[in-house]
């Protein structure tokens, strides 16, 4: 019997249920991600190990898919709409104003881990159009200087949620 | 009848009882009841803060009101919309509703009627002097009789016996305890003419055919809701509104079939629609519905929810067949079909929601009664999603052939007056016609097709002229190449080059030799693997065959006439005398306007055309046509390259 960090034991416990060859995989990653917010190396083995795949394959597999992180999450994940009823409403000029005041490009977070841009795929709410999910939470109509000020009040070390008010505010006063 | 089946049919008779009280209550509260809509357009929109002021409020007034559930009827620009039943039966239908309504509401609902009248839509049931009725809304024009989406607004989306009141789970039950076997269920579905909802329109009954005479007697059932079409959101209208139709519709395909066991792969933006079926298995299988000897009947079947990931390319049917069966969701090439060698390797069937959510119905109903509505050539209704520069955001099930047109002016034509540009049908593989052949399409795929496009899967954006071709392009080639699972070279490689070269054309770099390098890219594409990659070029080369002038445009002349290619716009500050320029200056996000003795200037190579200081100063501040060789800051031009092949 192989020693086992308590990590490890958390994960295994995690998968409980999950069996090789019954289409698992994607469950696996999920659950993983839902408890660690990140599929770590140390995952991807045991996952690897559970469902009898190769961790390489587990790793291939986690790598291919938009929503699946190997690295822990920032303070703040801004998934910006990349559909097409928010470009037509101009979200690449929004797109653009995030990454330079945040100083960081699409799909690259800043050194810090602070914030992330990621894209985010069309659900059918183009009515809210431009919008995004700030840590999952949707930010609707957005404008470039709404956006500015919300990135600035993350800039200056607000938390998603104090950055969220300011933005709430701008949408209140008109303009910021 | 065997004893199994005569007492399953005695429970089925009891559930059946049960559930029309159940219902009928529910359409005759014993007091007022408000349900809000809770699915992924009302909640976005502030469904769940309405709720808790509703509640709130009617809890401070220990009102005589309960609150429920329901789901939106297509109206979304009108979100989030709530709706009281009375104990008389009327339904009204409430919308925009912020969480300060909740008293009005709360008023209404308890007797102070007109108390809402600024939110009130329309009525749902029964009537009210004054109010119309919610489907007499010009956007729903076009209907002619809601089939698939009868339930929506109706009765509880989470509610099985809502489902079973309303007719659900009757179709199935028929079927078995009549013994209709399976090559008549088959019949029905080609007599109804029913077709593959995905977008490739493939005779059901003809595919399920090919499922039930496989040789290996362990086959599956798949269904395609990795719904990623930008623009179409019809199948998230089941899952979430009617996801019983869902489940009864694959129980008649399993019937149909011989296959056990069913995979519902559901695309990861859909969380709500995971929860939602899930929760309907489960209250199916403890019916007796899915699980062993279904309706006492020697039939097994049972059904699973996937969670999709995030992948666009899992929604082409090999690509979710790999990502089912433990991996990467590589499409690959074609034949085998599923029908030989699915998942496991094994024969499978794969269908779009709203194909097995059409079963039910045209068993319960005939394909007589299916055929009445749409054309010829394509019977029945389909859901259709609207968006773009619309007046009039939201779905409808419309009868297939209805004219283009009308469609536009039933979603109340381009917001603010915008002159049409192009019609996008049926998402980034589908097509980019111009404004011009409107009064030619309708929907069905075959007016489509002469034009080098397709209907697609039910999303239609209409395009405003403020709106480019070539950034049209270019967002789509993006989308495109991030989404290419990177197997084929073709595909990878070709659109990364389309995408390219739309950037360079969008930054005032376009050479004469592109279009050729275009079109050349264009036939390599076409020997991908899968639709994918076969299908990447067709917006581009719908461009370059309608929108020719205004590409070459851009080559060319070096200007955009919509002025939202980066290489060929700038602000400039045109009123010095505007007020808020101090304010535009401030919110500027790259320090690109400074000001002197002669007053503001904006520095074009500094600045990265987000347009923040025209939103703030609107009067002072005006896009216009760039002079050839203005500077625009490169590094800053766009998002990410992106990709996923890693």
């Amino acid at each position: 019997m192989p020693l086992e960090t308590e990590a490890t034991a958390q994960i295994r416990a995690l998968l409980d249920g999950l069996k090789p060859n019954d289409a698992d995989l994607l469950e696996a990653l999920h659950r993983v991600q839902h408890r660690y917010g990140y599929v770590s190396a140390e995952a991807m083995r045991v996952v690897g190990e559970q469902l009898g795949l190769a961790t390489a394959h587990v790793y291939g597999a986690t790598t291919y898919y938009a929503d699946f992180r190997t690295t822990p999450p920032p303070q703040t994940l801004i998934a910006w709409c990349a559909g097409a009823a928010c470009r037509l409403k101009r979200s690449d000029g929004i797109l653009r104003a995030l990454e330079a005041v945040l100083d960081i490009r699409l799909g690259e977070p800043d050194p810090q881990h602070r914030y992330e841009i990621t894209r985010g795929q069309c659900n059918g709410t183009c009515e809210l159009a431009p919008m995004a999910w700030v840590n999952e939470r949707v930010v609707a109509r957005i404008t470039p200087a709404r956006a500015i000020t919300f990135a600035r009040a993350l800039a200056a070390g607000a938390s998603t949620e104090e950055a969220l008010t300011a933005f709430e505010h701008s949408l209140e006063g008109g303009n910021p | 009848m065997t004893t199994e089946a005569s007492s399953a049919a005695d429970s089925f008779a009891e559930l059946r009882a049960r559930s029309e009280a159940d219902w009928e209550s529910w359409q005759r509260p014993i007091r007022p009841r408000i349900d809000i809509a809770l699915d992924t357009s009302s909640i976005s929109a502030g469904a769940g803060p309405v709720r808790d002021a509703i509640e709130r409020e009617s809890r401070a007034r220990t009102a005589a009101v309960d609150l429920g559930r329901m789901v939106g009827v297509g109206l979304q620009w009108l979100n989030p919309v709530v709706a009281i039943t009375w104990p008389d039966g009327t339904r009204v239908l409430y919308g925009p509703v912020k969480p300060e309504h909740a008293g009005a509401l709360l008023d209404e609902a308890t007797g102070r009627v007109g108390a809402a009248a600024a939110i009130t839509i329309g009525t749902l049931a029964g009537s009210r002097p004054g109010v119309p009725r919610v489907f007499d809304h010009p956007f729903f024009s076009n209907e002619v009789g809601r089939r698939l989406l009868a339930r929506i607004g109706y009765t509880d989306p989470e509610s099985l016996e809502h489902y079973v009141a309303t007719g659900g789970y009757s179709a199935v039950q028929r079927m078995l305890t009549r013994h209709q076997g399976p090559e008549a269920i088959r019949q029905a579905m080609l007599d109804a003419g029913l077709t593959g909802r995905g977008g490739a329109y493939f005779p059901a009954g003809t595919k399920w055919t090919f499922l039930a005479t496989a040789a290996n007697p362990e086959r599956y059932l798949v269904c395609n809701a990795d719904e990623g079409d930008p623009g179409a959101w019809v199948n998230r209208i089941i899952l979430e509104g009617d996801p019983h139709l869902l489940v009864e519709g694959m129980i008649i395909a399993a019937a149909a079939t011989g296959a056990r066991h069913g995979f519902i792969y559901i695309r990861a933006e859909y969380p709500l629609a995971q929860a939602r079926v899930k929760q309907a298995i489960e209250q199916a299988t403890a019916a007796g519905f899915l699980g062993t000897g279904v309706f006492g009947s020697e039939m097994d079947i049972t059904l699973e929810v996937i969670r999709g990931a995030g992948a666009y390319v899992c929604g082409e049917e090999t690509g979710l067949i790999s990502s089912v069966q433990d991996g990467r969701g590589m499409p690959r090439v074609k034949p085998p079909f599923p029908a030989a060698a699915g998942v496991f390797m094994k024969p499978t069937n794969v269908n779009n929601v709203e194909t097995y959510s059409t079963a039910p119905l045209i068993l319960r109903n005939g394909s007589e009664w299916y055929r009445q509505v749409g054309t010829e050539r394509n019977s029945g209704t389909k859901i259709f999603s609207f968006s773009g520069d619309i007046e009039r955001i939201g779905f409808t099930e419309l009868p297939w052939g209805v004219p283009l047109p009308s469609v536009l002016e039933a979603c109340g034509g381009m917001s603010g007056g915008m002159p049409l540009k192009a019609i996008q049908a049926g998402g980034p593989l589908a097509g980019y016609l111009p404004a011009r052949l409107l009064s030619e399409l309708t929907l069905e795929r075959e007016t489509f097709v002469p034009h080098g496009a397709l209907v697609g899967s039910g999303g239609i954006v209409f395009i405003g002229t403020d709106t480019c071709s070539v950034d049209i392009n270019a967002t789509f080639a993006d989308f495109l190449e991030d989404e290419s699972c990177g197997r084929c070279t073709t595909c990878h490689g070709g659109n990364q080059r389309m995408t390219e070269i739309f950037r360079r054309i969008q930054l005032a770099g376009g050479r004469r030799e592109d279009r050729h390098n275009l079109e050349l890219v264009g036939n390599t594409l076409q020997y991908s693997n899968c639709v994918h990659g076969q299908a990447s070029p067709t917006i581009m080369r719908n461009t370059l065959r309608f929108f020719s002038d205004e590409y070459e445009a851009h080559v060319h002349n070096g200007t955009c006439e919509a002025l939202r290619c980066t290489g060929f716009s700038r602000y400039r500050v045109v009123d010095q005398t505007d007020p808020r320029l101090p304010r535009a200056q401030a919110i500027c996000p790259t320090e690109a306007i400074t000001e002197d003795a002669e007053g503001y200037r904006i520095l074009d190579e500094r600045c990265i055309r987000c347009g923040a200081c025209e939103e703030l100063a609107p009067r002072g501040i005006a896009l216009e046509a760039a002079p050839a060789g203005t500077p625009v800051p490169r590094e800053r031009a766009y998002g990410s390259p992106g990709g996923r092949q890693r």
